[in-house]
């Protein structure tokens, strides 16, 4: 499919991340139970968060991300339509965390005191917002103190390994936030650098 | 067992093939019947079953579920189903999840895409959006062209070579019989270069009628009243 992540695993080969995540956690002993509960319902409900994650947050960050920050750093002209319609796209979606996937007093998803792929997978998506405006960053996620919460209980599970893996994006983070701060004292580069709204 | 029951609009194609899993499998059910059209599932009592207010979902005892493959899985793994609709080896499911992974934002998006852009909007008074409606298209194209080069590998078979459906090829194919609502000659421009497809599809027809036929008699109906009022 010329897309990553992808995993060999001897001759096996395998795309999608929840597949992988799955086939991993089934396949390797060792793995904690939280991680893809052995229980039916429990591992049904997880099902039904991932599969919710492609057209909804997943969308929704994508899109927002790809039209307000991507696209103008690789010198592609700015969507602001694309850009406004992922914004909803994206809100709505966590929205329907805050309220659905994480009602309830439990610390993840699905009301769970323990995380499962799930969190891990939504987590991530959210983390990709680190590369935005700060100002647009705090807007997007300001409205939902439960999620911001979840995110911080995450990255607490999974301690130094989180912030390792996240070591590129923080520092493409750093890097975006110097070219907007170049811009701001140079109009025109201003003007396409932008982020909208 | 517990009572199962499905929250179903024939006219969905996930709800489809739910309902067809089931009935295939002698699983016992009740169906309710839901309408969008009349906004059934924007009722508070529905809300209670799924937040998210979509079609499908069910009721399994107290335990509620939505989305169809959770749902397929789900299903699979209570009652005793024979193993090819989900199989029990780690790598072979480990593929089935990633085509029904894949399926969200190909095949999905771009048959169902289509048409939302070219039947659905018009009809609810929306602008022509013919960029919209050219770029499902090309993604739905080439969603036929990568099932076909990836995972029907042979004539006489299911996806991944396997020789018995599973619960992908009913989500998957219950989709491309959504394309049955456009017209002849726009389906016929999509799907004829794609004979692997067609065989297939017919393939799961055969598998799993005559509940296939059964589930699908809305849709066929609704085909046949549009194309009566166009003539």
């Amino acid at each position: 499919m010329q897309q990553v992540p992808a995993i060999v695993d001897g001759r096996f080969k395998l795309f999608e991340s929840h597949a992988i995540l799955i086939y991993l956690a089934c396949s390797f002993p060792g793995v904690a139970d939280h991680w893809y509960p052995a229980d039916v319902s429990k591992r049904a409900k997880i099902h039904s968060v991932l599969d919710w994650h492609h057209s909804n947050l997943r969308r929704g960050a994508m899109l927002y991300v790809i039209n307000t920050t991507l696209a103008p750093a690789l010198g592609f002209p700015l969507n602001l339509q694309a850009a406004a319609k992922a914004e909803k796209t994206l809100d709505a979606s966590l929205s329907k965390i805050e309220s659905i996937w994480l009602k309830g007093s439990g610390k993840f998803l699905l009301g769970s005191n323990q995380p499962s792929i799930a969190d891990l997978s939504l987590v991530c998506e959210i983390m990709q917002l680190e590369v935005l405006d700060e100002n647009d960053r705090a807007r997007i996620l300001g409205p939902y103190s439960k999620v911001q919460e979840w995110i911080e209980n995450t990255k607490n599970a999974t301690k130094l390994h989180f912030d390792d893996v996240h070591g590129v994006l923080y520092r493409a983070k750093v890097k975006l936030r110097t070219q907007r701060e170049n811009a701001q004292s140079q109009p025109s580069l201003k003007a396409a650098l932008q982020s909208k709204m | 067992m517990a009572s199962l029951t499905i929250f179903a609009d024939r006219k969905s194609q996930p709800s489809r093939a739910i309902l067809i899993f089931c009935k295939v499998n002698g699983i016992e059910f009740e169906e309710v019947k839901m309408d969008l059209f009349k906004g059934d599932h924007l009722t508070a009592e529905y809300e209670a079953i799924n937040p998210m207010k979509k079609v499908p979902a069910i009721a399994h005892g107290d335990f509620t579920l939505f989305e169809s493959h959770a749902i397929l899985i789900y299903l699979a793994c209570c009652y005793n189903v024979s193993e090819h609709w989900y199989p029990t080896d780690l790598r072979t499911r480990a593929k089935l999840h990633a085509i029904m992974d894949w399926h969200h934002t190909n095949l999905r998006q771009g048959a169902a895409g289509y048409i939302n852009t070219t039947v659905v909007a018009p009809k609810l008074g929306k602008p022509p959006n013919p960029e919209g409606a050219a770029e499902c298209e090309r993604k739905l194209i080439a969603s036929f062209s990568t099932i076909e080069t990836m995972w029907l590998k042979n004539d006489a078979s299911f996806l991944l070579a396997r020789d018995q459906p599973s619960i992908a090829d009913l989500s998957l194919v219950c989709e491309i019989m959504q394309l049955e609502i456009l017209s002849m000659e726009e389906r016929n421009r999509m799907i004829r270069p794609y004979k692997k497809i067609q065989k297939w599809v017919e393939r799961v027809k055969n598998a799993t009628n005559p509940y296939f036929d059964e589930i699908h008699q809305l849709l066929y109906e609704i085909v046949a009243s549009s194309k009566q009022q166009e003539a």
